[in-house]
């Protein structure tokens, strides 16, 4: 049967009897729901959903150069750009919420508890309506592609910095605290502990919740439809009207693209959870978010067991 | 400053409400679809297993706002035509249930394996055993992600002012883009902070709460 232990210790293998009745009731309900896919495609065709002008028309090679891959250069642009930018933030922030002076701790925690509890929709989309009242970002010599970009990567960077502060926060509280005071016992000072013994097995914890926090951000460049920065969902959204045949196709290649970008971090997510696992101190607890992404809700990794 | 403060308040208001339903229904949704999977996740067949994995996968990569578009903008075009709230719930309902699917397996999977083991020792089904040793365990544990859960979709539901459901936030976009009334800017953008930290501070105060419990109940 299965090699994932924790689902198997809870049923015995199975003698004949049971795997029979198991082999027929897995048998059954995949007839049944190949039939359902089956019946699911016959409806579609019917409304000639397959149908190949469909899904090549929007594929053109002119489309392609002119559309589609301007847009999913602004969409990685606009991932990459907002990573920097959150990860920055969520060092200073994080570094704040365990700093010594209880005035910088009560800061970095007020800016975490807000921007966590706020829609990422607005946060992109606040600034940016703010902005086009007061007319700042006319007046410092954006023009209007770059003002869309700088505000989507904004939002992106307020609002994962402070759900990576809270990573970097509990991948520090996560170490043993006989690490920390090992270091202080040796005779270095605050800072020297941190940067030599703290944050280096802190930061190698938390790899792999940072990285998949950054899976989130990408998925989230998709909200610069609110303030219609030109990315992979809004662009696919135009290129749907020019083919209004083909607009159910065209969404869902934009999220077949997505789905290849995202799915292929999380692999590498994975191989770097399974490389940094290994060395860490004893009784070095699993780094969670313990509040999850805007869209995403991620992080939540199974527990290994204490 | 601060003309037609009643209007606003109103239309927030409103919007709140909408919020709230939305979210309730669709969490309720998503716990539902996320049991299921869970339970899928855990079971002895084989195909049930990786029918879960694939919703999972499928859902955690790509992004909410696409899978609203395909359901509002798309489906009627394959002659499936629903109001604009019910494919907001639908779509954040079966989003999030990904989501909730994971945090219940691995609510399961954190309880030790002994009583796993102890349960099926003094004969329990793999049912009961489930049932009567695993879950009333498992809850406890799985309380603060699903807690997280909930304001994530609560922060989520935003997104449904993109197919036309007339929430929070679509109110406070109305509200800045209305030449009739003149609405002050900031009030509004204060109103709609408000809006969400009314709700969303008080569930993660909860689920501090019910963290820091779950740690002595172990």
């Amino acid at each position: 049967m299965s090699k994932d232990t924790h689902s198997t210790v809870l049923f015995d293998a199975l003698g004949p009897k049971g795997a029979a009745r198991v082999r027929s009731a897995s048998i059954t309900s995949g007839v049944v729901f190949l039939a359902l896919i089956g019946w699911a495609v016959y409806k579609l065709s019917l409304k000639d959903f397959f149908e190949q002008s469909r899904w090549v028309n929007p594929l053109d090679i002119m489309i392609i150069e002119n559309a589609w891959l301007p847009a999913l250069i602004s969409t990685l642009q606009a991932a990459v750009l907002g990573s920097v930018g959150a990860l920055a933030l969520g060092i200073i922030v994080g570094m704040g919420r365990v700093s010594r002076f209880m005035v910088i701790r009560g800061i970095a925690s007020v800016y975490v508890q807000f921007f966590r509890a706020m829609p990422l929709l607005l946060l992109i989309w606040i600034p940016f309506t703010i902005d086009g009242a007061l007319g700042t970002a006319g007046s410092i010599g954006l023009d209007q592609d770059g003002r869309r970009l700088f505000f989507l990567v904004l939002g992106l960077s307020v609002y994962n910095g402070a759900v990576l502060a809270e990573i970097l926060r509990s991948g520090i509280n996560a170490l043993p605290p006989g690490q920390a005071m090992a270091g202080r016992a040796i005779g270095l000072r605050h800072g020297q502990t941190m940067r030599l013994i703290v944050l280096p097995q802190a930061v190698r914890n938390m790899l792999p919740a940072v990285l998949a926090q950054l899976v989130i951000l990408l998925k989230d460049t998709a909200l610069g439809f609110a303030i219609t920065y030109p990315d992979l969902l809004h662009e696919s959204k135009i290129i749907g009207n020019d083919y209004p045949n083909s607009f159910l196709q065209v969404l869902l290649i934009a999220a077949f693209v997505y789905f290849v970008l995202a799915w292929g971090l999380s692999k590498v997510v994975t191989v770097v959870e399974r490389k940094t696992r290994r060395k860490l101190p004893k009784g070095t607890a699993t780094v969670t978010a313990s509040m999850p992404g805007q869209t995403e809700a991620e992080t939540i990794t199974p527990t290994p067991k204490p | 400053m601060f003309d037609n403060l009643d209007l606003m308040v109103e239309a927030l208001a409103t919007g709140l409400l909408v919020t709230l339903e939305v979210t309730a229904v669709s969490f309720t949704l998503a716990l539902i679809i996320g049991g299921l999977l869970a339970t899928m996740h855990v079971s002895p067949a084989p195909p049930a297993r990786w029918l879960a994995t694939a919703y999972t996968g499928l859902f955690k990569n790509i992004p909410l706002l696409a899978v609203l578009f395909i359901l509002y903008f798309g489906f009627p075009k394959i002659g499936i035509p629903l109001s604009s709230w019910q494919w907001a719930i639908i779509g954040l309902g079966t989003y999030t249930a990904a989501f909730v699917g994971e945090t219940l397996r691995a609510g399961i999977n954190s309880i030790d394996l002994g009583q796993a083991e102890a349960a099926r020792s003094i004969g329990l089904t793999f049912g009961q055993s489930l049932r009567y040793v695993i879950l009333p365990q498992a809850v406890r544990t799985v309380i603060p992600p699903l807690g997280s859960l909930l304001t994530a979709l609560v922060k989520n539901s935003s997104l449904v002012l993109a197919i036309g459901v007339a929430e929070a936030s679509a109110q406070a976009q109305r509200l800045i883009n209305d030449n009739e009334n003149r609405f002050d800017l900031w009030a509004v953008i204060i109103g709609v902070a408000i809006c969400y930290l009314i709700i969303n501070l008080p569930i993660s105060y909860f689920i501090r709460r019910a963290e820091k419990r779950a740690e002595f109940a172990r």
